[in-house]
């Protein structure tokens, strides 16, 4: 399954300069077979669950991991698992909703019946099944596992280093915060939709745009105040800003829409992005998980998946669910416009040629780590771990 | 909706004409004439509203929300947003009395929507609006409640529903 392969160099060759992107790289449709390889089912953690949307034995939760179905469940024995939304027998599909709960899970077909541990607890008729059969070898099959602040990550690789290493130090450290820092979380809801865009052009937000995009930011005077951008070798990016908002806001009539109650794990604003796809922020008081799930090379699933602490005030409590309502996702006061530009961009790049990437780019030939708040270059070590992933040859310079 | 009276029921239905004739013409401030003072809105996904999650795509739990609501469509982000024509199709199923003037109104409805840059039509959301709606003459909406089966929305939504 973790097996690299990829086109010849001729079909995507990289350009010398490291702030220079293929467009074709969001259009050749050829891609995500390979990308489903060296990436989703490669050595990659992706994030599926928090504790906090099954907190019951019993519950579960259907995502996929690149197209394949898969379900984390709350078992009986307080442990979190995920399976392959797959019955052990004969692959029919175990949970056909986005989220339930269920004492165990029965395959109509058969009536195969599985514990929420993922044992075979029943299978009619076993007496007449072949010589090599046993209930114990036909469990559900689990993915490899493992959580970070109650958010469970699962990957198709053994090869994959262990989840906090792969997170590393500096992104543990804002996604810890972003995660409720110790707090148990509470789930609030979701919003779901799909942008008409490659999935690597929904990740591909930097950090130019944001006081140049966002009308909102003007229009409400809010100050871009100290910040810093961090960036890994393997393709996490982490913002961890001030926001100040001024009391009064003229353009609305409701300014306490936008006010930030404040608490000490922030400064008003903290944005991560963990490769390959998945963005966790925490914006004034909304605390929210973007799970994003490709559709193959065209359109992506995001679920906005949106959090209180389970210690807030019923006030905090509501202040957040209409902050979370008003000001993100796919109808947000300031997120709106980010799901446009997803689809600008991506249909503007089957034009030919590069993008080319300015802010904050010092050396075209050489990566540079040592980014600030407001470089678009922070973007680059990403892509340079995407080319790594996928085999393809940087031109000679 | 027997036993409701006729006047009634014309006045709901000429208030969803209303609604959906200015939300069609892109018409914001036609859309904020639909409500009462105080006023409500709120679009949630059905699969947060039966989960008894609260969380929505739009949360106007005032009628000032409902006025930055103008405000966001028409000057915020007309801009960047790639526009769609909406088209609103209602179906008024049930009106029960509340007392007094007020009425609980379920409408079914499905939005069809055009992008301008592609001339091709989709549907974009399908459901029901679950409203409280004040009768005094003219009908006005106190809340609506736009709960959608389309738990996945096939682009970012611009417009109230």
């Amino acid at each position: 399954m973790t097996a690299n392969i990829s086109l010849p160099d001729t079909v995507m060759e990289w350009p010398a300069k490291y702030n220079e992107i293929p467009k074709a790289v969001f259009e050749e449709p050829g891609l995500w077979r390979l990308e489903l390889e060296n990436i989703f089912y490669g050595e990659e953690w992706h994030p599926i669950v928090h504790r906090a949307e099954i907190p019951n034995p019993g519950d579960y939760k259907a995502a996929f991991i690149g197209e394949m179905p898969i379900f984390a469940v709350h078992g009986d024995d307080g442990k979190i698992r995920v399976f392959h939304n797959a019955c052990a027998h004969r692959g029919a599909t175990l949970i056909t909703d986005s989220a339930g709960n269920k004492p165990d899970f029965e395959c109509p077909y058969h009536r195969w019946l599985f514990s929420s541990r993922g044992d075979l607890v029943g299978c009619p008729n076993s007496h007449e099944f072949s010589p090599s059969f046993a209930k114990e070898k036909f469990g559900l099959k689990e993915l490899r596992s493992d959580a970070f602040s109650e958010l469970y990550f699962v990957t198709m690789s053994d090869k994959t280093p262990d989840l906090r290493s792969y997170l590393t130090d500096v992104v543990a450290d804002p996604l810890g915060r972003v995660l409720g820092n110790g707090h148990g979380l509470k789930l609030l809801g979701y919003q779901k939709v799909t942008y008409d865009c490659n999935w690597k052009a929904y990740v591909d937000n930097d950090g130019y745009h944001a006081p140049l995009l966002h009308l909102a930011f003007k229009l409400m005077g809010w100050q871009g105040g100290k910040g810093e951008q961090i960036v890994t070798r393997n393709g996490h990016i982490a913002f961890d800003s001030e926001l100040t908002i001024p009391q009064k806001i003229d353009a609305l009539q409701d300014s306490s829409i936008v006010q930030f109650k404040g608490d000490p794990d922030s400064k008003g604003s903290i944005v991560v992005s963990t490769f390959p796809i998945t963005v966790f922020t925490k914006h004034m008081d909304m605390l929210n998980i973007r799970y994003a799930f490709p559709k193959g090379p065209r359109g992506v699933e995001v679920h906005y998946a949106y959090f209180a602490r389970d210690d807030d005030s019923p006030e905090l409590l509501a202040h957040r669910t209409r902050q979370c309502s008003n000001l993100l996702g796919p109808s947000g006061l300031i997120s709106l416009e980010d799901a446009a530009i997803f689809t600008r961009i991506d249909l503007g790049n089957r034009s030919p040629g590069n993008a080319i990437f300015q802010k904050g780019v010092t050396d075209e030939y050489r990566l540079e780590f040592n980014v600030k708040q407001n470089d678009e270059s922070g973007n680059l070590p990403r892509w340079e771990h995407y080319r790594q992933r996928m085999g393809f040859r940087r031109a000679a310079a | 909706m027997m036993g409701i009276d006729y006047k009634v029921r014309d006045a709901v239905e000429a208030l969803n004409l209303k609604y959906i004739r200015a939300l069609d013409r892109r018409d914001m401030h036609g859309w904020l004439a639909t409500f009462d003072n105080p006023g409500t809105y709120v679009c949630i996904p059905k699969e947060n509203e039966d989960r008894g999650l609260p969380i929505a795509y739009m949360l106007d739990d005032s009628y000032a929300r409902l006025q930055d609501r103008v405000t966001q469509v028409t000057k915020i982000q007309p801009d960047a947003v790639e526009h769609y024509q909406p088209r609103h199709f209602t179906q008024v199923v049930d009106i029960r009395p509340l007392g007094g003037v007020n009425y609980r109104v379920e409408t079914h409805f499905t939005v069809n929507y055009t992008p301008d840059n592609t001339g091709r039509t989709d549907v974009l959301a399908t459901g029901t609006y679950v409203d409280e709606v004040v009768v005094n003459g003219e009908a006005r909406f106190r809340s609506r409640r736009a709960v959608l089966d389309t738990n996945v929305v096939p682009r970012y939504v611009a417009y109230p529903i």
